[in-house]
């Protein structure tokens, strides 16, 4: 009877030890992740994951790097969401633009010059090179209006692009609108091989301006310089205007009613003041 | 006598491209200290300019003076780094042998059938649409390669050429009058690695 008993109590003991002993395990393992993840945090250099909310919004650099560019913050602040089986979503990080250092580049340049380190010359004057196109095209920026044609800028749609190659060029994109659909766009680029196509339409036979029939482009005048505007019923007008021997300002307009209106709020833009800025004669 | 003309000719090149480069970087400090942004950009350009000129020098100098029994031709060695209004950075060209048995090396950076040459090799679907019966890939020192082969319709002749993308840089290499044992064996004498290495 008591070896009956013995066994029973046994046997309640294990059924009570197995749930126990599988609920120790699992703090076991989640104790070991954790451990895991610190670590492999503290390796990568992200540290807390929680650090994600808007740590780069303070314009540290490193900041938005680190959480947002790896996006490891962003999957530590969703950790509660994982349990779901969704993928984490970011939710915040980004780069911050910082232009390259000029002066500093190109001394970098110049002793890996003297160095004959000639790659790591190259790579710190595209640097330089980068910084001042990106000076040149914030400048450009600055000379544009306000407003044209009644359409204020949207100045969240700045762009300047460069990839401080010199031959792959420089291109700055300004945007108007009226938030009802009326838009004025400007594309300047500084970019040999935009202006080639644009030059076929001036110098090509096969481009000639016809009449009868719906004329979908035509050459024209803006301030004295020879561009090409087109209209397509979908995307409006678009006028191409090269500049000089490597740059070409672009100007598209939606739901501009006529060819005058487009060509009115482009003649606001100072075509010779961004010539110069560009160096094209 | 020849080595020592061949010393004293790389030394006032070497020195020439010195000059050039301390005064291009002169014009570049001065001219974005004034301001003058275009003026420090385009110097900038001829900056890279004489960077890749150097570098197309160190590059010619790591290449083979033979491949198989031809011999290079020095004087046909070109070399220049063009950066404004190009598509294209450094480009450096050697030519080995005499006709009618030639072989030619060019190396670009940045040259426009970079994309499509990689599509070939790295995109199966598209690849395998792009490509003709005369094209084969290969892989020469590690690294994806096309290879064409041409048939000489006057000469009767089968040339090859093979194209090995780098990072930004493309190494062709023609050879006339040969096979595909023949060419893949002057291309594994090409110092490909330090080539990309030097050449990003």
């Amino acid at each position: 009877m008591k070896f009956i008993s013995g066994c029973a109590a046994w046997t309640v003991m294990i059924c009570l030890a197995v749930p126990s002993s599988a609920q120790f395990l699992n703090k076991l393992k989640q104790k070991a992740e954790n451990k895991l993840e610190n670590s492999v945090d503290k390796k990568v250099g992200t540290g807390n994951p929680n650090q994600n909310q808007g740590q780069a919004q303070g314009g540290q650099g490193q900041g938005g790097l680190g959480t947002g560019g790896q996006g490891s913050g962003g999957q530590g602040m969703n950790g509660g969401n994982s349990g779901n089986g969704g993928l984490g979503q970011n939710q915040g990080g980004g780069l911050i633009s910082t232009p390259p250092d000029v002066k500093q580049n190109l001394a970098d340049g110049e002793s890996a010059f003297k160095g004959g380190k000639f790659g790591e010359a190259r790579y710190s004057i595209q640097q330089a090179m980068l910084g001042v196109e990106l000076e040149i095209g914030n400048k450009i920026l600055k000379s544009l209006p306000e407003t044209i044609s009644g359409l204020a800028k949207d100045a969240t749609a700045d762009q300047v692009t460069s990839t401080g190659s010199g031959w792959a060029g420089l291109t700055i994109a300004r945007k108007y609108a009226d938030g009802k659909g009326k838009e004025f766009r400007t594309t300047i680029a500084n970019n040999a091989m935009m202006m080639s196509a644009v030059n076929m339409y001036f110098n090509s036979g096969g481009y000639a301006q016809q009449t009868g029939g719906q004329q979908n482009w035509k050459q024209t005048k803006l301030k004295g310089n020879r561009a090409i505007i087109e209209f397509d019923q979908n995307t409006g007008y678009k006028l191409s205007v090269p500049m000089g021997q490597s740059s070409l300002i672009v100007f598209e307009g939606v739901s501009f009613a006529t060819e005058n209106d487009m060509m009115a709020a482009a003649s606001s833009v100072d075509i010779d003041g961004i010539k110069k800025m560009l160096g094209e004669q | 006598m020849k080595a020592i003309i061949f010393l004293l000719f790389c030394t006032v090149v070497t020195n020439v491209c010195a000059q050039d480069f301390d005064k291009n970087i002169a014009t570049a400090r001065s001219s974005y200290a004034a301001g003058n942004l275009e003026g420090a950009r385009f110097a900038m350009e001829q900056l890279l300019s004489d960077l890749d000129a150097a570098i197309g020098k160190e590059i010619l100098k790591m290449l083979p003076a033979q491949m198989g029994a031809l011999k290079s031709n020095a004087k046909d060695d070109n070399v220049s780094g063009s950066s404004a209004g190009m598509a294209t950075g450094l480009y450096v060209h050697r030519m080995y042998g005499l006709d009618p048995k030639t072989a030619v090396l060019d190396i670009i950076n940045n040259s426009p059938l970079m994309n499509s040459i990689g599509m070939i090799l790295n995109t199966p679907l598209m690849g395998s649409m792009m490509k003709d019966e005369n094209q084969k890939t290969l892989k020469i020192q590690g690294y994806k390669s096309l290879l064409t082969k041409t048939l000489d319709s006057d000469t009767g002749k089968t040339n090859y050429e093979l194209q090995i993308p780098m990072n930004n840089t493309l190494v062709t290499l023609k050879v006339d009058d040969t096979n595909e044992a023949e060419i893949t064996g002057f291309a594994n004498a090409i110092p490909l690695a330090k080539i990309a290495q030097l050449a990003q």
